[in-house]
């Protein structure tokens, strides 16, 4: 099964989903009516009306408790959607997370803050807003978001100071499973639902207050919040129904994603041998229990438990497991990562100063080799890829991370560092073009922010080619907490610094892609692309652009790129093949293909999926994937969320 | 008749709660955002706070004579440590915003006497472990007026929100009270450590 199966079964789920709650809400509609016909009755007899009259008024009620009904539900459930549009930080702040600060330098968040991010480099996608719950003490984490983008991991303070790096390692290898399946979006459809039902209740509650002679309201509130709690158990089956199957497949995901099973079962032990367990102390834990990563309630009838038992979860990974919970001692590790140093403290070699004035000679500091970006790739491999991240991956997140420079790293996960790293990466190697920039940057922005950059020219000319993306992804958490004016000064200053040379290479063209997609949804949450397009025919031109590109992109010679386009156009399925146009390369520059983009984002996984993979047999169509082409099929990779690791060499 | 007002009241009740909690919610998304914001500042002013020292520790071989800059610079660091440490706990409160802004702006203009001190002394000038404390002391002074740029920008959306109606009629029962900016009132201290060697 791959990516976009799961996606697509991740949406049948959400089909499924629906259909359950119509017939819940009908159940519920119709209960409601028996009581509101019975209260009218009785009314209307006590009142002396007309027998016959009656049964002719049934019509008009049976219609407004319908519409009464649907009403409730339908804004309860579309104002709690509407809220949780702000994506994962919206349920993070529910639970009472903290945001992490990205440049934090308290060892248990320093631990907790590199685990993501590797995980993140490995499977490709930008790093997810951190929080802490830090009224928490049990072990256990949740992954919350539309997509990508807008994703927040959250982990409870047990689960922070408790597990071992390993252990952590596959709890939150576990999380990044349900946010590369697609499982969240649909967790956020059933939290606004639910949310809806709940609404009944809450205003069956505040009926049953009213008070008054021959007043029916209270009797209808009671109604109300027995039919409201019904409603609410129905929700929990379907919720409970769905999240214990998806909790089995990311348990064996992150096993994939790590091949350690240990440490996923390490933290599943843990859970066992603490008394806090894996409860979650916030009362609003009940509405999002079907988020977490093991139960958050106490305990549950068998058809309402979110999550198989533990110590069946604990079976599948480690076979010997004999049912003991271990005693857990508190892992010793210290407080502060970076001792400050004390006032008043003796000659100071102070220890965390990597930047020095003039920079020491390179060789010193030249990182080491990395797996280069010119490797056989199989066409087939790209795909299966997406999604899919492989310990290798892992690993090269790991190197990766460690031959980057310790200032570029530090500035990365600071606002201001970061807007300079982005603007850095986006200056001229032409000294005079690079002033200009530079005045420019200063003008539009401040003066500490083109100095920063100024600083950071230096640093970024370090990055190896296939660093660069990585680091622009380990940059996104710190450029989200950015204020709004700040943003708009940094998106007009990205796009003005790639102006000023007149010309965009293709690197530019996909730091702005990237950053600006990722951050957009941040800033403008309004602005969120909806589905428009089911079949490749309208898309057919679209398909031409990035083909051609891609092809121009492997191949300098025209005929060869030709046939490296036809390969790719065939694999689309004869539909498709002679409506895909070969174009001249003023036809498809990177401002087309920009427009291209932004139109299969609103396509179906599975024509996102064919683009992808017609693009990947594009690629490799003289069965080296350059550094360029590379380059170009992950921006291509990222605009259609479909997150692909970096390429390795296995 | 009776099922139209009993629709009618349903309708109202529905209405008057989505208001008020979506009122409650915004305030309380964008009080959090402020109090974020915060941190980001607190932890570039940490920074701050704990390379102060290895700079005095250096100059004061080569400023033996002006002790008292030095002492001031100290007791102006360690003011404002007591005063972050206040602010940290509570952003947005009124009085332990002016307390960390007033100690800031003494802080920054105590650094200011120190660096223009050092101009006049070609040795100090010439230490490399100075030379990178100043560096990376005028990096932190950047990154803590940009934090403290979203800081007053985020402030700023909350007592608007907060003002406005009708969000302003949620403000007052719920305890949603007005945030204080942080501002550092002297004019040089954009400059501040900026010294050119």
């Amino acid at each position: 099964m791959d990516f976009f199966e799961r996606q697509d079964k991740a949406r049948r789920h959400t089909a499924f989903l629906v259909f359950y709650f119509i017939v819940a809400i009908v159940l519920m509609i119709g209960s409601i009516y028996l009581v509101v016909a019975a209260l009218t009755g009785a009314f209307q007899t006590k009142n002396g009306a007309d027998e016959t009259d009656n049964s002719v008024s049934q019509v008009p009620v049976f219609l407004a408790t319908a519409i009464g009904t649907l009403g409730i539900i339908g804004t309860g459930s579309f104002f709690k959607t509407l809220s949780l549009a702000r994506g994962g930080r919206a349920v993070a702040e529910l639970l009472d997370g903290r945001l992490v600060n990205p440049n934090s330098t308290d060892a248990h968040e320093r631990k907790l803050l590199n685990v993501v991010e590797e995980m993140a480099i490995a499977s490709g996608v930008p790093v997810p807003q951190v929080y802490v719950m830090d009224g928490e003490p049990g072990i256990n984490a949740f992954a919350a978001g539309h997509s990508a983008s807008d994703a927040a991991i959250s982990v409870t303070r047990g689960a922070m100071t408790m597990l071992k790096r390993d252990e952590l390692q596959g709890v939150i290898a576990h999380e990044f499973s349900h946010l590369l399946n697609g499982d969240m979006n649909l967790n956020l459809r059933l939290l606004g639902l639910i949310f809806g039902i709940l609404c009944l209740t809450v205003i069956g509650r505040i009926l049953l207050q009213t008070r008054g002679r021959k007043n029916p309201l209270p009797l209808l509130g009671l109604a109300l919040i027995i039919v409201g709690w019904v409603g609410v158990l129905f929700g929990r089956l379907i919720q409970a129904a769905v999240s214990r199957e998806r909790e089995f497949l990311a348990d064996a995901s992150a096993v994939q994603f790590t091949r350690n099973p240990l440490g996923l079962a390490g933290a599943l032990k843990k859970i066992g041998g603490i008394a806090e367990g894996s409860q979650i102390q916030s009362h609003r834990a009940e509405e999002a229990s079907h988020l977490f990563f093991a139960n958050g309630l106490k305990s549950r009838f068998f058809g309402f438990a979110t999550h198989p038992p533990l110590i069946e979860r604990i079976r599948a990974l480690d076979p010997s497991f004999d049912g003991k919970y271990p005693e857990v001692v508190l892992p010793d590790v210290p407080v502060q990562a970076v001792p400050p140093p004390l006032p008043g403290a003796s000659p100071p070699p102070p220890p965390p100063l990597t930047l020095t004035a003039k920079p020491p000679p390179l060789p010193a500091i030249v990182p080491p080799p990395l797996p280069t970006a010119a490797a056989l790739v199989a066409q087939q491999a790209v795909v299966a890829d997406i999604g899919q991240l492989r310990p290798e991956h892992l690993q090269y997140a790991i190197d990766l991370r460690e031959a980057a420079r310790p200032s570029i790293l530090l500035a990365a996960r600071d606002p201001l560092g970061a807007h300079a790293l982005i603007c850095a990466f986006l200056l001229s190697k032409d000294s005079s073009v690079r002033e200009k920039q530079l005045d420019e940057l200063g003008r539009m922005t401040s003066d500490a922010v083109r100095d920063e950059t100024r600083a950071m020219w230096e640093d970024v000319q370090q990055v190896p080619a296939q660093g660069r993306i990585p680091l622009v992804d380990v940059a996104l958490p710190a450029l989200r907490r950015l204020s709004l004016p700040q943003f708009e000064q940094f998106r007009s200053a990205v796009n003005r610094l790639i102006a000023c040379d007149n010309q965009t290479d293709l690197f530019e063209f996909m730091l702005q892609k990237i950053v600006m997609r990722h951050l957009d949804t941040r800033f403008y949450p309004e602005h969120r692309p909806v589905t428009q397009f089911y079949d490749l025919r309208p898309l057919a031109r679209d398909a031409g652009i990035l083909l051609s590109a891609t092809a121009y992109a492997g191949a300098d010679d025209p005929t060869q790129a030709q046939a490296a386009f036809a390969k790719g156009a065939d694999s689309l399925g004869q539909i498709a093949r002679t409506e895909i146009p070969w174009l001249p390369p003023t036809e498809c520059e990177l401002s087309h293909l920009d427009a291209a983009l932004d139109r299969f984002a609103q396509s179906v996984p599975q024509i996102k999926k064919n683009v992808l993979a017609s693009c990947a047999e594009t690629v490799a169509f003289d069965n080296v994937i350059q550094p360029r082409e590379a380059e170009l099929l992950r921006a291509i990779a990222d605009s259609l969320d479909c997150p692909l690791p970096p390429f390795v060499q296995s | 008749m009776f099922v139209l007002s009993c629709g009618f009241v349903i309708l109202i009740a529905v209405v008057l709660v989505v208001f008020i909690v979506g009122g409650y919610n915004s305030l309380v998304t964008l009080r959090n955002r402020y109090k974020n914001a915060y941190s980001q500042i607190d932890v570039q002013l940490k920074r701050r706070y704990d390379l102060i020292p290895n700079l005095v520790e250096t100059a004061k071989g080569y400023l033996a004579h002006e002790r008292g800059t030095l002492e001031a610079v100290i007791a102006a660091r360690n003011t404002a440590v007591t005063a972050n440490t206040r602010a940290a706990q509570n952003p947005g409160d009124t009085s332990a915003m002016k307390e960390i802004s007033s100690a800031e702006t003494a802080l920054s203009g105590a650094m200011g006497r120190l660096f223009a001190l050092a101009e006049s002394y070609p040795d100090l000038k010439a230490n490399t472990t100075m030379l990178s404390l100043m560096e990376e002391l005028t990096s932190t002074e950047n990154k803590v007026s940009f934090a403290r740029q979203a800081y007053n920008d985020s402030v700023m959306a909350y007592n608007t929100r907060r003002e406005v109606f009708p969000t302003n009629l949620i403000a007052g029962p719920f305890n949603f009270g007005p945030a204080e900016l942080f501002v550092i009132d002297k004019p040089e201290q954009k400059d501040a450590p900026k010294v050119s060697f």
